[in-house]
């Protein structure tokens, strides 16, 4: 398609767009599609790139696409760490994996939230640019889509993508989910929430580098090991990946008979003392309901069953 | 040697077509292009891809290629190997340790003059674990007689792998094409390719079966019953003139390749050279890459020269042979070259640095050389870094600290001061001169975090001492866990499995684990899950270390230089135990005193899912797909406990977390058999909801469901003696397989479908036989 023009680039030529989601979101497939429509239907060209580790389901990835016009060199590798559009699945996530970082002047930055665009400023302390709410997570369960669908429908609009396009890709490429995706997609676009900063001097740039981290080449313990004493994952918070779904737990039903241990996939999870089941470690605990069809009925119910909210 | 019709002049452009996809993808379609006749495969990150898109292709009936999944990465390349010696035309692809346990095989090939290409996208090598770009694999394979050409980029994947079987085909010399490792492998890029295989394959030349068969391109078939010969000889003396031969056909590639290379861009408008050069050839200040990095340090140059300054760039694409000629030549007016390497040659200057400069002693060249190492675990390197680089040169004060690391423009980060102290300055090497590392940092020597593990005692964890086959869950759930949270998918079997037969096993442990999910979740560093002495070797060794482990264990109690009574556990996933097979069964027969625990979720679900020889036949796999060519996994499910049983260990035993009480009585069985000094082994049904395409919370039932249609009998053999320990027939829960199947997910449901009724007959067919040979097995002491 003759006549589409990218209206932000770096001094490469770039349109940078960084994605933050977790493994299992879809993140990775709605940036390749997004990439395919890019270059198939709008004679784009650029990459896309992600940063890879060992992602299960629940763990933190970066996903980048960028755009520049074809001819345009396409020589960097590795996700961008200067978006100018930053799309946020998880706002929790804004903070811990500090993805304010390197966020270009201008920017639009499309982020899953129910909070409204002036706190979503202050997290990601925008310079200037666009904040654009949208409740994914609602929209997605509401039509049966998956989360990214919401996303990519709002970045779609922002980099001006022409509607239609979109959406007959977006069939095209999940032709059984395809009625689901596009109600996701028409619904995000008339949910989301913008506001635009104008440049006020409230925050100025960030750079991109995180910092490394207090161990390194001087105190590194000899190779490599780890000292359980000291680094155990004791500290971690699985809200993350658990979403803050966990299991509802009632102390007066359950007889403690110890089946929900016997089908736990985070052991620890459970919390049991002196025989007795106590409760449930919400830091814990990854939501994933193993527990609730072992538990047994008793003369008071059943002790663990699925938290509100649930559509079984 | 081929006669090869080199007509650069005559050839007309070949139609090409826009490819969007990574450099695996871009690396399988060359591969379904060219028109293989075999490929050799074992999955490892981050190179799986490749062989899972070439199965998928010949699932579909779009490529005609034999291919075969071996046991491990040499099992791989030996089915290349053989497949090469009959004539076929070949082709592997991997990575890292995949290379490395390759390595026997690699120098052979080469010695016995086999064309094969190996695809390799870089990757760091072990230990400690990474599964990140780096070159240390590649600088590896320097030495083996093997062509080396460099891919930078996606579209280089795609092309060189097409003037690879081509060069290696003329000469009888394998080649490799390195890509690096996700920072190219896993790229989306926009890319063209011949829009015709009939192009591509009119390049590479005609599938070389018939013609050596016939004697005609300077090599031989095995399969020649007519005119036989012998290959691979045993040799003493004569050795060094085979030797001689490899050199011989090196230079013969080295007068070949730039021919290859103009008929290519003849065809394609692309043109590659022996080495790439960018930037200003006069220029004093250089800097040597490869691969990505010397891609984006093109940026770095451009972006110098916009503001007045000049510097080169050498980016080779042939690394063998050496490009003696064009390395000369490009570094000629170079005063102060950055030679800057994805990989270290600890105790030495670096390799590439080595070459360059001894290539420009012979050239009477006095530029000097700064060595730098890089990027080694994917750490990515940008025109930031490339910039950095060339500032190291500018001043002429290359003697000086590295400066500090930047981000292009601007002010350094205020937390980053702008000269490192000396505190945090890499000492100068006296064995490598001008040799340091480049985005290293020194760590916080103040660091001291607070104790947040008391460790586990022996009175903590014992809880089924005396209690014979009484399993009372509310006192077992007094066991302390031996490992914290984890970053497993939610809903994953491991740990489920793990901890339950953990509760079965009192006192001190020490865990061992295979390369998996099971030690990938649990060990990402800087932080452990475990809280007991854990240890990761490598994917397929874990038997053979513990071995090693439980050897000191008994010399240093029998010294009385050890108090502590421990219980050695390996955890492996079962495709640990399809690449470790060897040294699993040398360890039984050994009966070396250790518990081995595998989670059976038939795949390797670490890499993505590929086939396991545990799968089930008709699973769906990432190398095994539904298509008009082939229906999931080809074969049935390996038996470990069967092929165990013929090393005569005192216990094995199923298990599943269906059945609690009945792992943790036979977690108990399996530690009294240590406790007496013999070997036990253990395999629990695991589910991976990701993998099978299963809802997180449908586990349990899912077990249960395989286990009651007798898919994973509960059985154990006791010094030779099989006892089942859960009959479903008797307690009457057997269920059809396709009922089971039909729970068990994605992967599997399939196969309850009418359409494969057929494959799930046979399914039913096998898992009866072997349930009935197991229960008459079962009512016999002597069997």
């Amino acid at each position: 398609m003759n006549g589409y023009r990218l209206l932000q680039k770096d001094d490469l030529g770039f349109c940078n767009i960084l994605i933050s989601a977790l493994g299992g979101d879809g993140a990775n497939m709605a940036a390749k599609l997004l990439f395919k429509i890019g270059c198939r239907d709008f004679g784009l060209d650029g990459g896309y790139d992600a940063r890879y580790g060992s992602e299960k389901k629940g763990t933190a990835t970066d996903v980048s696409v960028r755009f520049c016009e074809l001819g345009t060199r396409v020589r960097q590798s590795g996700p961008t760490d200067r978006p100018h559009f930053l799309v946020v699945f998880h706002a929790d996530l804004i903070e811990p994996l500090e993805l304010y970082r390197g966020v270009q002047h201008g920017a639009t930055c499309i982020v899953n939230t129910i909070r409204p665009p002036d706190e979503i400023r202050e997290a990601l302390r925008l310079a200037s640019g666009r904040i654009v709410c949208i409740d994914a997570t609602k929209i997605a369960h509401d039509t049966h889509s998956r989360i990214n669908i919401p996303h990519l429908a709002v970045l779609c609009q922002a980099l001006s993508f022409p509607e239609e396009q979109i959406k007959t890709q977006i069939a095209r490429q999940w032709p059984q989910a395809a009625e689901s995706n596009l109600a996701a997609f028409s619904g995000a676009l008339s949910c989301a929430v913008t506001k635009t900063f104008e440049p006020d001097g409230r925050f100025g740039s960030t750079s991109p580098m995180v910092s490394r981290g207090p161990i390194g080449w001087r105190n590194m313990l000899n190779g490599g090991t780890i000292d359980a004493l000291t680094h155990t994952t004791v500290g971690r918070d699985n809200r993350i990946a658990s979403r803050g779904r966990v299991p509802h737990f009632n102390p007066e039903a359950c007889n403690s008979c110890g089946l929900c241990l016997t089908v736990c996939s985070d052991p620890g999870g459970l919390l049991w003392r002196e025989g007795r089941m106590t409760g449930i470690d919400t830091a814990f605990c990854k939501g994933c309901m193993r527990c609730i069809e072992i538990c047994p009925t008793t003369k008071k119910g059943h002790a663990l069953t699925l938290p509100a909210g649930t559509g079984e | 040697m081929t006669a090869v019709a080199l007509e650069s002049e005559r050839v007309t452009r070949a139609e090409q077509a826009v490819f969007l996809g990574n450099g695996n993808e871009a690396v399988a379609r060359a591969i379904i292009d060219i028109g293989y006749d075999a490929e050799g495969y074992y999955p490892i990150t981050p190179s799986s891809e490749v062989g899972e898109l070439v199965s998928k292709a010949a699932g579909q009936g779009e490529a005609d290629i034999a291919f075969i999944v071996g046991t491990s990465e040499l099992a791989a390349l030996s089915i290349c190997a053989g497949a090469a010696v009959a004539g076929g035309r070949v082709v592997d692809v991997t990575s890292s340790q995949g290379l490395l346990l390759k390595a026997e095989q690699m120098p052979a090939i080469a010695g016995l003059g086999l064309p094969l290409v190996l695809n390799l996208a870089t990757r760091e090598v072990s230990a400690p674990l990474n599964i990140k770009n780096g070159h240390s694999d590649l600088y590896a394979a320097l030495g083996w007689g093997w062509i080396i050409l460099l891919a930078p980029t996606v579209q280089a994947c795609y092309d060189l792998n097409i003037i690879a079987i081509r060069i290696a085909e003329t000469v009888n010399l394998p080649v490799i094409v390195a890509y690096d490792g996700f920072h190219t492998s896993h790229a989306n890029r926009r890319i063209t390719v011949f829009k015709s295989q009939e192009d591509v394959r009119r390049f590479v030349g005609p599938p070389p079966f018939r013609a050596a068969l016939e004697g005609r391109n300077g090599r031989f078939s095995l399969l020649d019953v007519a005119h036989p010969r012998t290959f691979g000889p045993y040799m003493n003396d004569d050795l060094i003139n085979s030797k001689v031969q490899i050199d011989l056909k090196f230079q013969r590639a080295r007068e070949l390749l730039p021919r290859i290379f103009d008929e290519f861009e003849a065809l394609t408008g692309r043109q590659y050279g022996v080495v790439e050069t960018y930037g200003e050839s006069n220029a004093e200040r250089w800097l040597v890459a490869l691969n990505t990095a010397g891609e984006a340090a093109k940026d770095a140059v451009d972006q110098l020269a916009s503001g007045g300054t000049r510097v080169g760039l050498v980016i080779p694409t042939v690394l063998r042979p050496w490009p003696e000629a064009e390395i000369s030549t490009a570094l000629a007016s170079a005063q102060r070259i950055v030679v800057a390497e994805r990989a270290s040659q600890y105790g030495a200057s670096n390799f590439l640095a080595n070459e360059i400069g001894a290539t420009l002693q012979r050239a009477g060249n006095p530029a000097k050389i700064i060595q730098r190492t890089y990027g080694i675990g994917g750490l990515n390197f940008t025109l930031a870094d490339a910039l950095e680089m060339y500032a190291l040169i500018m001043t002429g004060d290359a003697d000086g600290p590295e400066p500090a690391r930047r981000n292009g423009k601007g002010a350094p980060p205020p937390y980053v001061s702008t000269r490192l102290t000396a505190a945090g300055v890499i000492p100068s090497f006296a064995f490598a001169p001008e040799k340091s590392y480049h985005g290293a940092w020194p760590g916080d020597l103040d660091y001291a975090p607070a104790q947040s593990l008391v460790p586990l005692t022996v009175e903590q964890c014992t809880w089924n001492a005396e209690q014979d086959g009484r399993v009372n869950l509310k006192e077992l759930s007094k066991m302390p866990t031996r490992f914290d949270k984890h970053t497993a998918c939610p809903g994953c079997g491991i740990f489920t499995t793990l901890n339950l037969f953990l509760r079965g096993i009192d006192g001190h442990v020490v865990l061992l684990f295979h390369t998996g999910c099971g030690m990938v979740v649990t060990t990402g560093y800087p932080l452990t899950s475990f809280k007991v002495p854990y240890f990761h070797n490598l994917f397929h060794n874990g038997a053979s270390t513990a071995t090693g482990v439980v050897e000191m264990v008994k010399r240093f109690k029998a010294r009385g230089e050890l108090d502590d009574e421990m219980t050695v556990i390996l955890v492996t996933g079962d495709g640990g135990d399809d690449i470790g097979m060897d040294q699993l069964i040398g360890a039984a027969l050994r009966n070396d005193p250790f518990i081995v625990l595998e989670y059976d979720n038939k795949g390797y679900m670490n890499t993505g899912a590929q086939l396991c020889y545990s799968s089930l036949k008709g699973q769906v796999c990432s190398n095994a797909h539904l298509g008009p060519q082939q229906a999931g996994k080809r074969t049935h499910h390996k038996d470990i406990i069967e092929i165990l049983r013929g090393t005569f260990a005192p216990y094995l035993a199923t298990a599943s977390e269906s059945h609690a009480l009945d792992m943790i009585r036979k977690a108990r069985k399996a530690q009294a058999t240590v406790r007496a000094g013999g070997f036990a082994f253990c395999k629990a049904l695991s589910v991976c909801p990701l993998h099978w395409g299963l809802g997180e919370h449908v586990g349990p039932s899912a077990v249960e469901a395989a286990v009651n249609a007798c898919m994973h009998p509960l059985f154990e053999v006791e010094n030779g003696v099989t006892k089942i320990t859960f009959d479903p027939g008797r307690a009457g829960k057997k269920i059809p397989v396709t009922q089971a199947l039909s729970k068990m997910g994605r992967a599997f449901s399939h196969l309850a479908k009418p359409e494969y009724a057929a494959l799930a007959d046979e399914i039913q067919r096998e898992v009866d036989r072997r349930w009935e040979r197991l229960k008459v097995m079962a009512e016999h002491p002597l069997l």
